[in-house]
């Protein structure tokens, strides 16, 4: 019993100071300290007994990539706001943005920004919509740790390691026959996710498109390695072969032994993957993860604006590091948060 | 063989020794242990299937059944609140609506075609299709379930559109709503896929039926209604009610259609109980849902990334396999029971 | 229908009418067999439901697709409009055929066992583990197979490749020379018999020695001769399909065993037959005709399994084109899962959800031919007895 009634004081001090973020919009707080504790008591009384009396069903669907953190911030709401009824499903941005815009659902996870033809669909329905940014997804490309002849690789490496054109490339330096890069010859074992994975695609779409559109090819990798659902079989793989390539989200790759993250050169340099130089999009191989709000459901619904509340302030402060993608700087959360007020 | 040999001075002795079974017969030993082993083997991969889903879960089982009996979909395994709830409610409901439509339709069927159906080209065709719809893969007739309930066609729109009126009448908003899968889309679709199961079961106990039974009710002045109520059915009920209670099983254990149909893997939130009004009550039909195979599925799947959904995925299986066993085993034990009582 | 009979009034005559008793009662019973006969149209219905659903959404496919994407070995690939179906069959008949394999000989042997030699004793206690079995539900068959058998079946079957290619071309000889051996034995001599043992012993030893050879190395070599696939494969999911299909198998195997009359078996006893030939050579041929049938079932059943496959086959959604059991892959009907995991909505770029009702329709009508074949053959065996 303790332990649950601690972590409700847990979540009302969070809520309490969530609203505090809210209530102070696009100001700047850190200069009214003393007062801001004084108050925040009586927003957390008041706001409570607001939010936890708010009823409703959410339905959200889109990229199973954001799914987690959906999930995850619908998890820590139910705690705060017990009758609201959140339900998440995760088929693909894509599915999603066609539910979305036929008007099934109140919010769509997406890995990617809207593209314009769903946004024309959304208008041709009289969907009007707010992107919200959640949080940054980061991929790691990973060698052995025994591989001490390579710390960098370029996006020409890549592609020429693992394009659309690399079906025969069996060892490092065959990659140089197609893209003129310089590696050296050592046998070539790769691997990465599978297909069906979000992953998968934005390693596609940040590292391979390009290059593939500039030489007539399709946006894809080779279709000969064995591409797998589980990370934990990819780091195993990866740490089996001393020259081994692979990719993987960078929270499990951040967390891995036995396998070294590799630098990237997307064109400015090499850059190592971190947090930080993922969150400030130094780093080349990341994306954005957005949810897309219904605007005409969330002034209807009150029990919508305050899950959107909840989700710019405790869910993009502790869903997105727990689900194991990159938090957004603080810059940017209070730049996200006024968007969303404003 | 040995006939083969007449004439050869020790034939008595060597068929002496066939009669009386002396002698090794290596080759009929062998075979027979062969045909054991099979039987062997099958039993083994049985108790090795058992052993593994029971390990796998146990730590779950043993260390916090009660909250993963009440608890809910997570994402993440090391959540207190992870348990089956919403699976097992709903595979309760999806039993409830094959109870409902498949067993009453079906065992009508089965009493038609055995009681009523004449000798003609229809009645074979019917046969046929019968037997050919328990053949048709699972995953069809999620398809199936796709395109009437979450698809809408003019039939089942004319159909939800006649609900939805009535509803809107009394509550003032739709119950269904098309073009989303629900708790109801699953349970007709399971309904349905369990049909031709209950229709060939009762076919079979309703053909049991001696002749002569019928005969003396209808020598006493009984109409056909009268000798099936009296006699055919109750004479049936048990291989009946063992063809019922292994489609139920089956029901609950089937995951394809529900896939299909669309049962939720993501989060579903923990629902307003249904027994606090009508409206709660017929509105979880309307409702999306899951079920307990489904529930194992999503854990099977999580368990690529976070390893504590693969014991979570054994505990739900062992719970899955109680509630499935149980009811197979009554529904042998019922059909042993009578046919040693007639037999 | 008188209480009470009274002679001295001649009852009335007897007519039809009369006979047929009061029309609310024939009116009754009329309604009633129009319930039951409603109820039996349900089957029709759904059938022409399932069949117009498959057709209708197959055919905006059928018609709208390019063809050359679903002809080749581009892999499955729904979501991108890579529609392959060789990708998808070929997956099928691995899983078909490495099921059939586990599910035939040990269906067919546990009916033959249990219809010839078990004792009543044995019977009660041994059929029930069958119809145990036939009741597990594939999700479990699923789990079972991804965790259990891929990891300590099929990966060290992968890990001991060699070994067991070793042991299969020896165990092959040694079968050719028993065969040999036995020919020669019909019509040696003696000093030849003992010629012919001593290279039988010979070539045992040898087959040994190599078998013993081959496993020293390949336990130091770890040889993966098959590439196997971590976490999931084919062979995985087949074999789960395969103990899935063993029940159904041994079930109907022995209905068509059943069916064999007893004279048979009298007879062919009486002649001093052992009880092994009477199997093989009388009653197995006298129920040929089921057992074909139990083998047809069977590879409908391996054919429409989902969920094993789905979950053990090693592909989610999407597939590339491989001929290797120990490879990932997506079945057809695994396919169609995968596609529509969690939502009901399956949109793509194109046809992606009418390709879900082309598969389908495909599989229905594999399966249905393949159960009107074998309905065919279990008449055969009702005619024939």
């Amino acid at each position: 019993m303790t332990d649950r009634s601690s972590k409700w004081r847990l979540l009302w001090a969070v809520l309490a100071m969530s609203l505090v973020v809210v209530a102070c919009g696009g100001t700047d707080s850190a200069d009214t300290d003393a007062d801001e504790t004084s108050s925040s008591d009586d927003v957390a009384n008041d706001a409570s007994v607001e939010t936890s009396d708010v009823e409703g069903q959410i339905f959200i669907s889109g990229s199973s990539t954001v799914e987690p953190v959906s999930v995850r911030v619908a998890e820590l709401f139910e705690d705060v706001a017990p009758d609201v009824f959140v339900d998440v499903e995760g088929p693909g941005t894509g599915d999603g943005f066609k539910k979305f815009c036929a008007g099934e659902t109140d919010i769509s996870n997406a890995s990617r920004e809207i593209k314009a033809s769903e946004a024309e669909e959304c208008a041709a329905a009289g969907i009007e919509f707010t992107e919200i940014l959640v949080g940054i997804d980061g991929i790691g490309v990973m060698t052995s740790d025994r591989n001490s002849a390579i710390d960098c690789v370029t996006f020409g490496d890549l592609y020429g390691l693992v394009g659309p054109e690399s079906d025969d490339v069996e060892s490092w330096a065959d990659a140089n026959a197609i893209t003129g890069t310089d590696l050296p010859d050592a046998p070539l074992d790769i691997f990465g996710p599978g297909e069906e994975s979000g992953t998968y695609d934005s390693f596609v779409e940040i590292v391979i498109e390009d290059l593939a559109e500039e030489r007539g090819q399709d946006a894809a990798t080779r279709s000969t390695y064995s591409p797998s659902a589980d990370d934990n079989v990819i780091l195993s793989g990866i740490q089996s072969s001393d020259t081994s390539i692979g990719w993987v989200g960078f929270a499990f790759a951040d967390n891995a032994t036995g396998v070294k993250l590799l630098d990237v050169d997307g064109g400015e340099g090499c850059v190592s993957a971190t947090a930080e130089t993922i969150a400030s999009n130094d780093y080349p191989i990341s994306r954005n993860l957005y949810i897309y709000v219904n605007e005409t459901n969330a002034a209807d619904s009150p029990a919508l604006r305050a899950f959107i509340d909840f989700y710019v302030t405790t869910g993009l402060d502790e869903a997105v590091s727990e689900v194991g993608y990159v938090e957004l700087t603080d810059a940017a959360k209070a730049e996200v948060i006024a968007a969303w007020q404003g | 063989m040995a006939l083969g040999t007449i004439g050869d001075q020790d034939v008595a002795s060597r068929v002496e020794a066939t009669i009386q079974r002396r002698g090794r017969d290596v080759r009929g030993t062998g075979f027979r242990f062969a045909l054991f082993a099979a039987l062997g083997i099958s039993t083994l991969i049985l108790v090795i299937l058992l052993v593994d889903v029971l390990t796998d879960g146990w730590p779950v089982l043993t260390d916090r059944l009660g909250d993963f009996w009440s608890g809910t979909l997570r994402s993440r395994s090391s959540d207190d609140s992870l348990g089956i709830s919403q699976g097992i409610v709903g595979s309760f409901w999806i039993a409830v609506f094959v109870a409902v439509l498949a067993f009453p339709i079906g065992i009508a069927a089965a009493v038609y075609l055995e009681e009523y159906a004449p000798r003609n080209w229809f009645t074979s065709v019917l046969d046929i299709v019968v037997r050919n719809l328990a053949g048709v893969p699972s995953v069809v007739y999620g398809l199936l379930g796709l395109f009437l309930f979450v698809k809408g066609t003019a039939v089942t729109n004319w159909f939800v559109d006649r609900v939805n009126n009535r509803w809107n009448a009394w509550y003032g908003e739709d119950l269904i709503e098309l073009g989303q899968s629900t708790l109801f889309a699953g349970g007709v679709t399971l309904a349905v896929l369990v049909l031709p199961i209950v229709i060939i079961t009762a076919a079979e106990a309703i053909r049991a039926v001696p002749q002569s039974l019928r005969e003396g009710a209808y020598g006493v002045g009984a109409t056909k209604w009268e000798v099936i109520k009296s006699q055919v059915l109750p004479f049936a009920a048990p291989g009946i009610l063992t063809g019922t209670l292994l489609a139920l099983a089956r029901a609950v254990g089937e995951a394809a259609p529900l896939i299909l149909v669309g049962a939720i893997t993501g989060r579903l939130a923990p629902r307003d109980s249904m027994f606090s009004g009508l409206e709660d009550f017929f509105g979880q039909f309307a409702d999306r849902f899951t079920a307990m195979p489904i529930v194992i599925v999503g854990w099977v799947q999580n368990s690529g990334r976070d390893e504590g959904f693969g014991p979570a995925a054994g505990a739900a299986i062992v719970v899955l396999l109680v509630f499935v066993i149980i009811m197979n085993s009554i529904a042998v034990l019922l059909r042993n029971y009578f046919e040693k009582k007639r037999g | 229908m008188t209480d009470v009979i009274d002679d001295s009034i001649p009852p009335p005559p007897l007519t039809l009418d009369l006979l047929a008793g009061p029309s609310r009662r024939r009116l009754k019973e009329r309604l009633i067999s129009a319930v039951f006969f409603a109820a039996a149209i349900v089957s029709v219905i759904i059938s022409v439901l399932i069949m117009f659903s498959l057709v209708r959404e197959a055919w905006t496919f059928i018609t709208g697709v390019d063809w050359g994407v679903t002809w080749g070995e581009a892999g499955w690939f729904p979501r991108r409009g890579l529609y392959d179906m060789p990708t998808l069959l070929v997956s099928s008949v691995i899983v078909t055929v490495v099921a059939m394999l586990v599910a035939g000989p040990l269906g067919l042997g546990s009916a033959i066992y249990l219809s010839e030699y078990a004792s009543r004793r044995t019977r009660s206690i041994l059929k029930p583990v069958l119809e145990v079995l036939a009741g597990v539900p594939s999700v479990v068959l699923g789990f079972f197979a991804l965790f259990f058998i891929s990891p300590q079946l099929i990966e060290r079957i992968g890990r001991n490749a060699w070994l067991l290619i070793g042991a299969l071309i020896i165990v092959t000889y040694a079968a050719v020379v028993a065969l040999w051996a036995r020919r020669q034995f019909a019509e040696a001599t003696v000093a030849r018999a003992v010629i012919i043992k001593r290279v039988v012993w010979l070539t045992v030893f040898v087959a040994g020695g190599l078998l013993l050879a081959w496993w020293v190395l390949s336990v130091a070599g770890e040889a993966d001769a098959f590439a196997v696939k971590r976490s999931g494969q084919l062979a995985a999911a087949a074999v789960g399909v395969g103990i899935l299909t063993i029940p159904l198998v041994a079930s109907v195997a022995e209905d068509a065993l059943a069916s064999v009359p007893r004279e048979l078996r009298e007879a062919s006893a009486g002649l001093g037959a052992r009880q092994a030939t009477t199997t093989v050579q009388v009653v197995l041929p006298a129920a040929v005709s089921g057992i074909v049938a139990a083998f047809i079932i069977g590879i409908s059943r391996a054919l429409g399994e989902t969920m094993v496959v789905f979950m053990a086959g090693g592909a989610a959604d999407a597939a590339q084109f491989t001929s290797s059991p120990f490879d990932g892959g997506l079945t057809m009907t695994a396919g169609m899962a995968s596609l529509a995991t969690g939502t009901d909505n399956v949109v793509g770029e194109g046809l992606t959800f009418q390709s879900l009702y082309f598969v389908g329709l495909v599989l229905f009508l594999l399966t249905l031919l393949l159960n009107i074949v074998a309905g065919r053959f279990v008449a055969r065996v009702r005619e024939r007895y």
